[in-house]
């Protein structure tokens, strides 16, 4: 339970990019990938380590709420990091990239941390957008950009990891203003207690790295 | 963990495949062994949940036995008796439990499935749960679980969660006491919820909503936005050192995602739901709060004994005392008689009525405005701020509500046209029982278990306890609360149909009829002046050469809009507002405010014509509203307005409003200390162009007039910073540039917190340029640069001229890069360019005059030469070099084009550029320089024209810099390589091998370089046999057509250029008139032969 900090991350992009297999894929590694199984959620928690540090890794997936103006803004608003997630399966799906970001520029805080996820990089022979293109996209845009499968789970970790880390690092530069909850980042509580329930890593963070569980 | 698994793994001989009917009989062997959770089971148990929601999603999609036996053992209800376990580590297990739920609910497809796991009321069980809520895990799953739930209802699965005869939601009822919790994305995930819930279209469960939540939930949202509102409104107080920006930033959109939200829920279009929303948001909120903070000052003093300073340190405590002092006032006292408790009312809270300060409450109701367009909330709302008027306060002192009634109450009076005191009474007491339902409080039975000792929950317990729905006052209450909304509805829809009589409508109800009576005469008095005056100036044909005939007219509408406006005290705040002599912090909320109003869709447009008509309207009769409105002002005292309501003209502000912004503009044009920010005046201009639109004749003739007036202040503001250096050019230039770029954007403006605070003047504050004051001489000159063409373009469009001047004419760009130019007999200088990265390459180097360009030698034809690099002399910087004389540094600027120019600067070329001697070096950069500073001094002269600088009379401006550069131009001569074919620029080049010229120029025109990419292939499968003789026949096809034109071309810039030059002659600089005087530094004699010229475009 205990943890030095909780980032907030949002996942966003096209439906059926496999924004919650991701998600699921991160939070609960028990969920082995299965041959024609494919299971997604939309919130989970998990513990990781960051420069010996505990961090809490709170993500929420934004699916099916893109008809209310207000949740996505408050969304945007409310988190330190999001995933902007497209298919390389799917052209248009990365075509929709600059319209999400436009919208995340203009509801999220300045310093929020957007990683370009390509996911699905196990099919490769059904690929339609060049990796090329999305370090390009990436690049011109100030993203960290990676490939993922939530099938192989590929990269998943680190995707969320590297971005954890980018939050961590601004953090330690004073971007982030750690006082301020409405930033998507919130300080965990200072005593570093034994009696944390085992619940580090939160539901299903079973396999979390350095979570305090059991 | 790993515990747990190797222990599983040791385990009783389970089925190997995870996915099968087995494995869940297995795991379900293994629930029924461990029906107590302990340390030492747990972790096995939360592996079997993980592992049964794995098969079950499985099954789902494969196997229907696995659901079959799932509903067979009844395996939910082991997930409640896990859950209601309180052992140790009950919330490890709880959370996995949840997040079981949560998969299942999420991938599961089979509609019957779904109807399976919902249908034995499990699942409301676990809903209703008491969690461990203040554990911030166990509340962020059982929250997605909730919201989860939330996105599969649908006219169907709707019935597993409300049970309409236990009149029953547990899935809604639950989720909205967490609808304020202090974590942000719990509070989103009820909001979704609860929109989730609003769309489904079933009657019955929408009329639970509304008869049993609606009020409570409504009541209690708009009490937390009121709450918010004082606590940004203290922020704002406290902090005129902009020392907690970021937290006025956060409290500022959390006030835009309760707009939203709120506008969501409108949106949906559910009556019944928008009624009492509109209501609550009208009653509870807007009027009693924001529009009561409109009051003048002075009320709010005389109503609050402590003075301003001591509200600085109000404490939150007061804060929400008071604010729910305000949100439960009425229902203290249940009696149905409105006045008596109005009355207790007044008496007992009138000292700690709240309010913010006017600044907030106009940025707030902008706010509003651009975000909310649901008609009857908006439109009440212009109403109350436009048409209602100050005698209920003066009677009453502050009862804003009531005033809102009695509006209410004079238009039901309309409706009946029975002007009856005894029935106003009766109106009054009725809609003073209408309005009960609206009280939070209901005492009744606890019917959903709302835990008021529960610590995580988030509502106010006092309200939560109070609000629970009872059925006993429900059926009675929805009754009337429709009535009472429809109450709302009919009164607004009178409003707009007659909103022409209301103004009047109210003075009846004036303590002070005597005022009344007099303003009443003296303005048909005046509005006979007026009248004659105009119908004068129109038999005569007045047109706009003399204004000087109306100043007493103007004087005297504007005296008796003056007067008349005493009785619309908002209206009257919100003008005053705009008054800009000490500084502009007020008045940009208040042009905001009137901008949102005024774009408002919800807004009926009669209501905005207080605003935006002319006194008199052109259409209108003139005589017949003149001869109308003596009796109807006189007689209004006995409501005798209400015979005629319709033809009765509208009481109007424009002559005031317009008066208004135009001192703001003219007190942006005085030189001295600047007191108005940029962006206040970007504002009031735009508004002035929609206030003076609706004028035409007499009055649109003194508008335009008076905007002359002020561009040739505003000419004058910037004249005193027209400097012959260089940097005036380029602000003037990038100014242009900015503000054709970022047209304002007032819903982007009212998203800025910063603008809260009081005007700074500091860059280090960190606010754009536009939004505080200029520092400095430098922003000072940007400043009234800007405040010319923001003026200057109200001017244009008030007359309708179409904009010629600007941007400042770049003679059409000559020569591009790919042109094959002649250059016979010019001066050309071969030198190596050297980038920074090592490249090199050589070139010659020509100069136009206002050109530089870099060719390479045409391999086809001998003194012919490619263009590889063409850049504008004006935006060159040369430097010499300190080690070597042979060398210059010169970087190369990307011109800017109109809006499209971009900031910052992109260079086109930096380079070293090596020539063969010091001699060529010194004559490059001579003429270099020279060229630069000629093409620069002749956009001086068109800026100079434009600010009316004396000697530089307005010459023709759109020929001469257009044709100029046709005939002076020195030794160059291009032919554009097409073939009588009008292709696009594109393919011109296309067809040019441009070849492996210049890396940087590739780099530089990446659009262009892509472009050329994808033709050549187009090209190469289209044309085949350009890309083999390019140039056969390139050469005789466009020369015969071009000679014929640049004769023509050259004839007529002949004249235009004789027109020009009486005017110019008297610069020191000559302007540029005949071909000879320009070349001179080229090639020191004029050229004559003009091989062949074609119109770049």
């Amino acid at each position: 339970m205990a943890y030095a900090y909780l980032f907030k991350y949002i996942i966003i992009g096209d439906t059926g990019v496999g924004k919650s297999c991701l998600l699921l894929q991160f939070t609960d590694k028990r969920f082995q990938p299965v041959h024609d199984l494919t299971i997604g959620v939309e919130f989970g928690a998990r513990m990781i380590t960051i420069d010996g540090k505990q961090i809490k890794l709170q993500i929420w997936d934004t699916a099916g709420q893109e008809a209310f103006r207000s949740i996505t803004r408050s969304y945007y608003r409310g988190a330190a990091g999001a995933l902007l997630v497209y298919d390389i399966t799917r052209r248009d799906t990365f075509n929709h990239l600059t319209t999400w970001l436009e919208d995340a520029r203009q509801h999220s805080n300045s310093n929020m941390v957007i990683m370009l996820i390509g996911n699905k990089s196990d099919l490769e022979s059904r690929r339609e957008v060049k990796k090329e293109e999305g370090e390009a996209f990436a690049r011109e845009h100030g993203l960290v950009f990676m490939e993922t499968s939530a099938k192989t789970a590929a990269n998943v970790e680190e995707a969320f990891i590297n971005t954890a880390k980018e939050i961590y690092e601004k953090i330690q530069e004073g971007v982030f203003d750690i006082n301020n909850e409405a930033n998507g980042i919130k300080i965990g509580p200072q005593h570093s207690t034994a009696a944390g329930a085992g619940g580090a890593g939160g539901a299903g963070a079973g396999g979390a790295a350095g979570g305090g569980c059991c | 963990m790993f515990r747990s698994r190797s222990w599983f793994g040791g385990g009783w001989g389970r089925p190997k495949n995870p996915h099968s009917l087995e494995r869940l009989k297995y795991l379900h062997n293994i629930l029924c062994k461990n029906t107590t959770v302990s340390e030492s089971n747990r972790g096995t148990l939360v592996e079997s949940l993980r592992c049964i929601a794995e098969i079950l999603i499985w099954g789902d999609q494969n196997d229907s036995s696995v659901f079959d036996f799932f509903l067979e053992k009844n395996m939910l209800s082991y997930f409640l008796k896990i859950m209601r376990q309180k052992c140790g580590g009950s919330s490890f297990v709880c959370v996995q439990l949840l997040q079981t739920l949560n998969i299942l609910f999420e991938n599961i497809r089979n509609e019957t499935s779904l109807y399976y796991l919902l249908s034995n009321n499990h699942v409301n069980s676990i809903i209703v749960h008491k969690f461990d809520f203040s554990d911030e895990e166990v509340m962020a799953y059982y929250i997605s679980f909730l919201k989860t739930l939330s996105f599969k209802l649908n006219s169907h699965t709707i019935h597993f969660f409300y049970n309409e005869h236990t009149k029953d939601f547990p899935l809604y009822t639950e989720a909205i006491k967490f609808f304020n919790h202090s974590e942000s994305m719990v509070r989103i995930a009820v909001r979704t919820l609860t929109l989730n819930v609003y769309r489904v279209q079933d009657a019955s469960m929408l009329r639970f909503i509304r008869d049993r939540t609606a009020a409570p939930y409504f009541s209690n949202l708009v009490w937390f936005i009121g709450k918010h509102i004082l606590e940004l409104d203290a922020c704002v107080r406290n902090d005129s050192d902009h020392q907690s920006q970021q937290k006025l930033d956060d409290l500022v959109a959390e006030h835009l995602d309760h707009l939203h939200y709120i506008n969501d829920i409108l949106c949906l279009n559910i009556p019944d739901l928008n009624d009492v929303l509109t209501e609550h948001l009208l009653h509870k909120l807007l009027v009693p709060l924001y529009i009561y903070s409109l009051m003048p000052a002075s009320i709010h003093r005389s109503a609050q004994p402590s003075p301003y300073s001591n509200r600085d340190g109000m404490s939150m405590e007061a804060v929400t005392r008071n604010l729910e002092a305000i949100l439960k006032g009425k229902s203290r006292e249940m009696s149905p008689s409105r006045m008596t408790f109005s009355r207790q009312r007044m008496e007992s809270e009138d000292e700690s009525k709240p309010y913010v300060s006017c600044v907030v409450s106009l940025f707030l109701l902008s706010q509003v405005f651009l975000i909310i367009t649901h008609g009857p909330i908006v439109h009440a709302l212009a109403w109350i701020i436009l048409q209602s008027d100050s005698s209920v306060f003066e009677d009453g002192a502050t009862k804003i509500l009531e005033m809102y009634i009695s509006n209410a109450k004079s238009n039901v009076k309309l409706e009946f046209s029975k002007p009856q005191l005894s029935l106003e009474k009766a109106l009054e007491c009725t809609s003073g029982q209408e309005r009960d339902y609206t009280t939070p409080e209901y005492s009744g039975p606890k019917t959903f278990g709302y835990d008021t000792d529960q610590s995580s929950c988030d509502l106010d317990p006092e309200l939560v306890s109070n609000s629970l729905p009872s059925t006993s006052h429900i059926s009675e209450s929805s009754s009337v609360a429709h009535d009472s909304t429809e109450d709302l509805v009919t009164q607004i829809e009178i409003s707009k149909s007659a909103s022409a009589a209301l103004g009047k409508q109210n003075m009846p109800d004036s303590p002070l009829p005597d005022s009344g009576i007099e303003s009443g005469s003296s303005k048909s008095g005046q509005e006979f002046n007026n009248i004659t005056d105009e119908e004068k100036q129109k038999m005569l044909g007045v047109t706009p050469s003399s204004p000087a005939l109306t100043p007493a007219s103007i004087k005297m509408l504007l005296d008796k809009e003056n007067k008349e406006i005493e009785k619309r005290p908002f209206l009257k705040t919100i003008l005053d507002s705009l008054d800009c002599r000490e500084n502009d912090y007020k008045a940009l909320f208040a042009l905001c405010l009137l901008f949102a109003l005024i774009n408002n869709k919800g807004v009926n447009t009669e209501l905005l014509d207080t605003l935006l008509c002319p006194e008199q309207s052109e259409n209108s009769n003139v005589t017949a509203g003149s001869t109308e409105s003596a009796p109807s002002s006189e007689g209004s005292e006995q409501e005798g307005a209400t015979a005629t309501p319709s033809k009765k003209p509208i009481q109007s502000y424009n002559a005031l409003l317009i008066s208004k912004l135009t001192a703001i503009a003219s007190l942006s044009c005085r030189s001295g200390e600047p007191r108005v920010r940029l962006v206040t005046l970007e504002l009031s201009v735009t508004l002035a162009g929609i206030a003076m639109r609706g004028s035409s004749g007499a009055a649109g003739a003194r508008h335009v007039a008076a905007v002359d007036g002020l561009r040739s202040r505003a000419a004058a503001l910037a004249r005193n910073f027209y400097k012959c250096d260089d940097i005036f050019l380029d602000m003037f230039e990038d100014e242009y540039c900015e503000m054709s770029k970022r047209p304002l954007n007032v819903e982007w403006l009212c998203m800025d917190a910063a603008i809260l605070l009081p005007p700074t003047r500091t860059p280090m504050s960190g606010i754009a340029f536009a939004k505080r004051l200029p520092s400095g001489e430098m922003e000072r000159a940007r400043r009234a640069i800007r405040t010319f063409f923001l003026i200057r373009d109200l001017y244009l469009k008030l007359t309708g001229k179409p904009e010629t001047q600007l941007p400042l004419a770049n003679p059409a760009p000559f020569v591009q890069v790919g042109d094959v130019l002649d250059l016979n007999d010019s001066d050309l200088i071969s030198c190596d360019i050297i980038q920074k990265d090592g490249t090199w390459h050589h070139r010659f180097l020509a100069v136009d005059n206002i050109q530089i360009i870099l060719v390479e030698p045409d391999k086809q034809r001998l003194g012919w030469g490619v263009a590889k690099l063409v850049g504008s002399l004006q935006d060159l910087e040369i430097q010499g070099d300190k080690e070597d004389p042979r060398c210059l540094h010169l970087t190369i600027h990307k011109p800017r084009v109109g809006a499209s120019g971009a900031l910052p600067r992109t260079v086109l070329l930096r380079a070293k550029f090596k020539f063969d001697d010091h001699i060529r070096s010194m004559a490059a950069k001579q003429r270099l320089t020279k060229g630069r500073t000629k093409s620069r001094q002749k956009k001086m002269q068109q800026i100079g024209r434009l600010l009316e600088v004396s000697g530089m009379t307005s010459g023709p401006p759109s020929l001469a810099p257009r044709h100029r550069p046709l005939f002076t131009r020195p030794g160059i001569t291009t032919v554009r390589r097409h073939t009588g074919v009008d292709g696009d620029d594109m393919d011109r080049r296309l067809r040019r091998p441009s070849g492996h010229m210049l890396k940087d120029g590739v780099v530089v025109y990446r659009e262009r370089t892509t472009s050329r990419e994808s033709s050549i292939s187009r090209g190469s499968s289209g044309h085949p046999s350009r890309d083999g003789s390019p140039r056969a026949r390139s050469e005789d096809i466009p020369l015969e057509d071009i000679r014929r034109n640049a004769v023509a071309a050259a004839a007529a810039a002949a004249t235009a250029a004789l027109q020009t030059q009486p005017s110019t002659s008297s610069q020191p600089q000559k302007a540029p008139t005949g071909s000879s005087e320009e070349t001179s530094f080229i090639s020191g004699e004029p050229r004559v032969k003009r091989k062949g010229i074609v119109e770049t475009i």
